[in-house]
């Protein structure tokens, strides 16, 4: 069930993904601008003032009272990063009309809403409003300051960052809590003018049909913009191994440590020549059957969890795992251990043939969620096709064991985070 | 076997089916779909660690419930995950206080993955090795469970709000609790609470539901008649204090701040429920007053969320998030729930919150493992899978105020997780 593209304007391009299993319909604005430290803050803070008060909807309880009564119509947003992108997500999914108890129009009045949020923001004499502003980045600054409470994104974040210093994709989605700091009333609406120009867009819609004259909104809206510059969504660096693997360790005041190991792989890009890397990410720390978890977890006890992923158009690989800290030099080591097994090819026809049905079998139930699906496609957006989920489970049943040991003979350590208890410092 | 149809006005429709072993069955049939999502459960969890079976008097440490669960992925040549990589079905497990759950999806291969499922959930294997080396992974677990902020937060309130329930106690013990553990105390609660006359099967998705009733009944083995008594816990209507803190790691504070409720009998019933969560949105839902002002003020974040909280012998109204100031949330929360019982609540706002609610109710059937949760709510207490889409339409503004009468702020507790110095 591949979706079709419609060209709307310059840099704005709209996704109809058909598919009539669904109560609901959804509707999603991808907007992809590049990734640096100057702007992520700003960007960030963007879809999430842009979707809690508007010109209509001053106050964000008014909003709030509409959407309960469109059905509670749910309004989504986010910021993230893609590649070397960040990328700015509205969306707004609502039940389709036939099940409302009066027969109303609730995913026209969904769509409209979700487009009068993008273009009729809040805003007076070039600016937002201080109010809303202060809430806005008092909310950011505590999402970003609460990322220390989740200890195992915590240190794959530090991981990555020590990865990628100077470099875009070491730059926090979200920017650091000084950035956010600097936004001002006139500053943000710059950056909304600047996200309207030059950000590339892609509408999308899941559900049996496209919103009455979505499309065509957008289309005239975009066109009514001068756009420039627009992001180039395919310019991506690709992961540079490192000279030599460099080991941060930190001390924090917790029972348990975290082992983040990050490497670079050879094979990296969206296109079909880097499968193999999703296959020997899964045969070396997938699913159960995988060499990390029944080695290192299983046989060895070393950990509750240890487990490999794998960002195919960055040439990524990274391992995480929890572990105590006078067992952390021994994982580390088995975890390089296993590694090597499949660098030789010493892995079992099992693993790997397990590896592709598991894989298969989960893309194939990409259709049955308007939320994974929307993702889908809105992740897929540095290739020249669009591939649908079942499109990959396809093609990856042609990579071979061959493939896998080569894909792994790429991947070379690249750095090695260790969050431990301070009483390990002793 | 006892087999009934059951039919809404959204188009949706599942069979319930009992056999004469007293196992449930629930099926719900999305053709259109391309997966499928099953869980075969018992409605046994953390707070069963005191019971009567036979007329003999049991009780278990803590934990042994979520240990037992981890242990039956293993039989003696191997265990069910390497049998589903054969099929490429995703499987797992959870326990929670009241249940344990098996449950699998899949795009492909249905009736294989039923197969294992079904086989490897009645095939305990327990042995004083395997023990001791589960012994290892789950005190990694607990530990990991340690330092999480947000698991903490909502089990120190527990434990400030309960003196004598279970619930009080962390799902996977404590590292000495599972200490206690050995394969005969397993043996022991697996002939209990694994007899199928304490369980259900719960389906839903691309499958065919004649088949799988008959793959089922084929494959249930014989079992004795068990007459098992949950222990009923005197639990005070008081709690023990009313703040509890901790520090951790943690950049701001964090906070649960809960109601107890007055308990008479050991369950709520779905109108109970559908009430109560109507009523959490009315005090303190997006579109509420309260909520407006505590974001306005700067007191709460996109975290702040809502839940009922309810099981055997327990039910609790909770409300928790992030916050510069957990305290004063609790004060503006309790003044709140003070305001509305003597003002009465908004019309015009809980019309549009139950018209919110309504519409959650069909988007829950976009989802197949949604489902599949939802039918085992139905099969642990006994109500429809259309229940709530049908009373949301006649539910009354005094039903839910009832329902708020029956918060008293001296029975709250506030729990905060502070950042450590």
């Amino acid at each position: 069930m591949s979706g079709k593209i419609t060209k709307l304007s310059n840099g704005v391009e709209g996704l109809f993904i058909k598919n009539l299993r669904f109560n609901t319909t959804l509707v999603s604005f991808n907007l992809y601008l590049p990734l640096a430290s100057d702007t992520a803050a700003e960007y960030a803070l963007l879809p999430f003032i842009l979707t809690t008060c508007s010109k209509k909807y001053p106050d964000f309880s008014a909003l709030n009272y509409k959407l309960a009564r469109l059905y509670g119509a749910q309004l989504e947003a986010s910021a993230e990063k893609l590649n070397d992108c960040q990328l700015l997500r509205m969306s707004i999914s609502v039940i389709n009309d036939r099940f409302t108890l009066e027969n109303e129009s609730l995913v026209k009045q969904a769509s409209d809403l979700l487009v009068k949020l993008l273009f009729e923001p809040n805003t007076e004499n070039g600016a937002f409003f201080t109010e809303d502003l202060a809430r806005e980045k008092r909310k950011a600054i505590e999402h970003i300051r609460s990322e220390v409470s989740e200890k195992r994104t915590y240190a794959k974040n530090r991981l990555i960052s020590e990865m990628y210093q100077g470099k875009a994709y070491g730059v926090p989605k979200c920017g650091t809590e000084d950035d956010v700091l600097t936004i001002t009333g006139e500053s943000l609406y710059d950056a909304w003018q600047r996200l309207l120009r030059s950000a590339f867009v892609r509408v999308q819609v899941v559900g049996a049909a496209v919103p009455y004259g979505l499309f065509e909104d957008i289309a005239e809206k975009f066109s009514a913009i001068e756009r420039n510059d627009i992001t180039d969504v395919k310019k991506c660096d690709f992961t540079a191994p490192a000279d030599e693997p460099r080991t941060v360790t930190e001390y924090m005041d917790i029972a348990q440590g975290k082992l983040v190991m990050g490497f670079s792989s050879e094979l990296a890009g969206d296109d079909d020549n880097s499968l193999p890397l999703m296959i020997m990410t899964d045969v070396f720390g997938g699913g159960p059957y995988s060499r990390l978890f029944s080695n290192v977890r299983e046989k060895m006890s070393l950990c509750y969890y240890c487990s490999a992923t794998s960002v195919r158009q960055k040439g990524l690989l990274t391992v995480d795992s929890g572990v105590e800290s006078e067992n952390a030099e021994k994982a580390q080591k088995e975890i390089l251990n296993q590694l090597e097994t499949v660098k030789n090819g010493d892995f079992t026809d099992f693993e790997y043939e397990s590896s592709l049905k598991s894989i298969a079998d989960s893309l194939n139930t990409y259709n049955d969620s308007q939320m994974s699906l929307d993702l889908w496609y809105a992740l897929k957006i540095s290739n020249n096709t669009l591939y649908s989920p079942e499109d990959i489970a396809l093609k990856i049943s042609a990579v071979t064991k061959e493939d896998v040991k080569k894909a792994a003979c790429g991947i070379k350590l690249h750095t090695v985070y260790k969050l431990l208890p301070k009483e390990a410092a002793k | 076997m006892n087999k009934q149809a059951f039919e809404s006005d959204i188009g949706e429709s599942y069979i319930k089916a009992v056999l004469p072993s007293g196992l449930k069955i629930f099926i719900l049939e999305k053709p259109q779909y391309s997966s499928a999502y099953a869980i075969f459960g018992t409605k046994y969890g953390s707070i069963d660690t005191a019971f009567t079976v036979n007329g003999e008097s049991v009780n278990v440490p803590e934990g042994i419930a979520h240990f037992l669960e981890h242990k039956l992925f293993e039989s003696e040549d191997g265990d069910a995950f390497t049998r589903y990589a054969e099929t490429g079905g995703y499987a797992n497990a959870f326990t929670s206080f009241d249940r344990t759950c098996y449950l699998f999806s899949c795009s492909n291969r249905f009736y294989d993955n039923l197969a294992i499922l079904l086989d490897f959930v009645q095939s305990p294997y327990f042995t004083e090795q395997t023990v001791k080396k589960e012994q290892g992974i789950i005190g990694q677990e607990i530990r990991m469970y340690d330092d999480s902020a947000s698991w903490r937060v909502m089990f120190n309130m527990l434990l400030a709000m309960y003196k004598e329930h279970p619930v009080r106690i962390d799902i996977a013990g404590t590292v000495e609790s599972i200490a206690e553990i050995d394969y005969n105390l397993l043996y022991k609660c697996y002939n209990t609470f694994y007899n199928p006359s304490n369980m259900f099967i719960c389906i839903a998705g691309n499958v065919d539901a004649d088949k799988a009733l008959k793959q089922i009944e084929a494959a249930i083995r014989p079992s004795d008649n068990i007459e098992l008594e949950r222990g009923i816990v005197d639990e005070p209507d008081s709690v023990s204090c009313n703040y509890t803190e901790q520090a951790l790691a943690v950049a701001q504070p964090m906070f649960c701040f809960g109601y107890k409720e007055r308990v008479e009998n050991p369950e709520r019933t779905f109108k109970e429920k559908i009430c109560t969560s109507l009523l959490l949105e009315v005090i303190a839902g997006d579109a509420s007053p309260l909520y407006e002002r505590l974001v306005k003020e700067g007191l709460i974040n996109d975290e702040f969320d809502t839940e009922y909280f309810t099981g055997h012998g327990y039910a609790a109204v909770i409300f928790d998030g992030e916050s510069s100031d957990p305290k004063r949330v609790a004060e503006e929360i309790k003044a709140e729930v003070e305001r509305l019982k003597t003002e009465g609540i908004d019309k015009k706002l809980f019309s549009a919150i139950r018209c919110g609610m309504y519409g959650d109710a069909v988007r829950r059937f976009n989802n197949v493992e949604g489902i599949a949760m939802q039918l085992v709510d139905c099969a642990m207490f006994d109500c429809g899978l259309f229940d709530e889409m049908k009373y949301l339409k006649t539910v009354t503004l005094d039903d839910v105020y009832k329902r708020l009468l029956l918060l008293d702020g001296e029975k709250s507790v506030l729990s905060v997780i502070n950042p450590k110095k």
